[in-house]
């Protein structure tokens, strides 16, 4: 039961490795989806909010896991 | 014939990805294999190997079943989880502010706690270290299994993707079986840096074509995002600098 259980925590860790920046994808996600599929936009314009807010998310997860360490250099 | 424009980046991250993986799966083998002898080493990782094949045969036939829009989708966003979680680690590791991943000290940590382990169990000593290797072996190659599907499957590339993880296995324990120490040398926060940014540029662009985003160029935008998440992932640790920065 140990194999499964690490087994299974890996596989949660591989995609949720910071809570707050899996939230964010996925709120991103459905930005997207809904500029595509609920407005009259250019399809492109969805993927183009996708492209930069991921890379809006990824900086600001670095800079606040930074703020965070340096807080609690410990955590 | 192959695009080389999507089989080339697809293979690139199938086999850096899995130089890391397989670096960091063979540290523990060796651990094993160093108290215990090669035996349960290699019984450990064979059964590993056996239960990933399983998992690819049961698995792979049902990948042609999904709506190929509703794969890109699924894969696209796991992707970029799993891709930009990767680059985030990378950056903060470059930046110094996480420590480099150091395999000299984690075959330290494991011979510890694995003769501790096999110190408390008086019997069967042999079948806890097999199953300190299997559990490795195991759980690593998840990681390479999903990357291998997840930058093949939108675009039939299953087999080359493989075939990449296949050379960066062979490669590793090639080297490992003949330096028989831990692979301290290997540059695994910059490996892991570039993967990271090719599974974030293949998250975008699946995710997008997912949802039904038409990409300028097709897959030719695929190297445009690598260059935006490389260049965004460099200044992220640029900005986060420690005073004795790890480096890339």
């Amino acid at each position: 039961m140990s194999v499964l259980k690490d087994v299974l925590s890996e596989l949660f860790s591989m995609f949720v490795s910071d809570a707050r920046l899996t939230a964010a994808i996925l709120v991103l996600v459905l930005i997207a989806a809904a500029l595509i599929d609920a407005t009259a936009l250019p399809p492109l314009a969805g993927g183009g909010v996708l492209l930069l807010g991921s890379i809006v998310i990824l900086v600001a997860s670095v800079r606040r896991a930074a703020r965070a360490r340096a807080r609690s250099p410990r955590k | 014939m192959l695009d080389w424009s999507t089989a080339a980046p697809a293979i690139g991250a199938a086999f850096l990805a899995s130089v890391v993986e397989v670096v960091e799966a063979f540290t523990i083998v060796l651990v094993v294999a160093t108290l215990r002898g090669w035996r349960p080493a290699v019984l450990g990782t064979g059964a590993a190997l056996a239960t990933l094949a399983a998992i690819v045969v049961i698995l792979g036939p049902l990948l042609d079943r999904v709506p190929l829009h509703l794969l890109q989708l699924v894969i696209g966003v796991l992707l970029l989880l799993f891709g930009i979680g990767w680059l985030r680690k990378a950056s903060l590791r470059a930046a110094g502010v996480l420590p480099l991943h150091d395999e000299s000290a984690i075959f330290a940590r494991e011979t510890a706690e694995l003769s501790a382990e096999v110190k408390r169990q008086q019997t069967s000593q042999d079948w806890i270290a097999g199953i300190a290797a299997y559990k490795a072996v195991l759980l690593e190659g998840l990681e390479v299994i999903f990357i291998v599907i997840a930058v093949g499957a939108g675009r039939g590339l299953l087999w080359p993707a493989s075939l990449g993880a296949l050379a960066a296995c062979v490669l590793v324990l090639g080297i490992g079986v003949i330096a028989h120490r831990p692979l301290s040398n290997v540059p695994e926060n910059t490996l892991k840096f570039g993967v990271g940014v090719m599974l974030s540029a293949f998250g975008v662009f699946w995710t997008g074509e997912g949802l039904g985003v038409d990409w300028p160029g097709q897959d030719l935008a695929l190297l445009a995002f690598a260059a935006l998440f490389l260049v965004a992932g460099l200044l992220s640790a640029r900005m986060v600098r420690q005073p004795a920065g790890g480096g890339l």
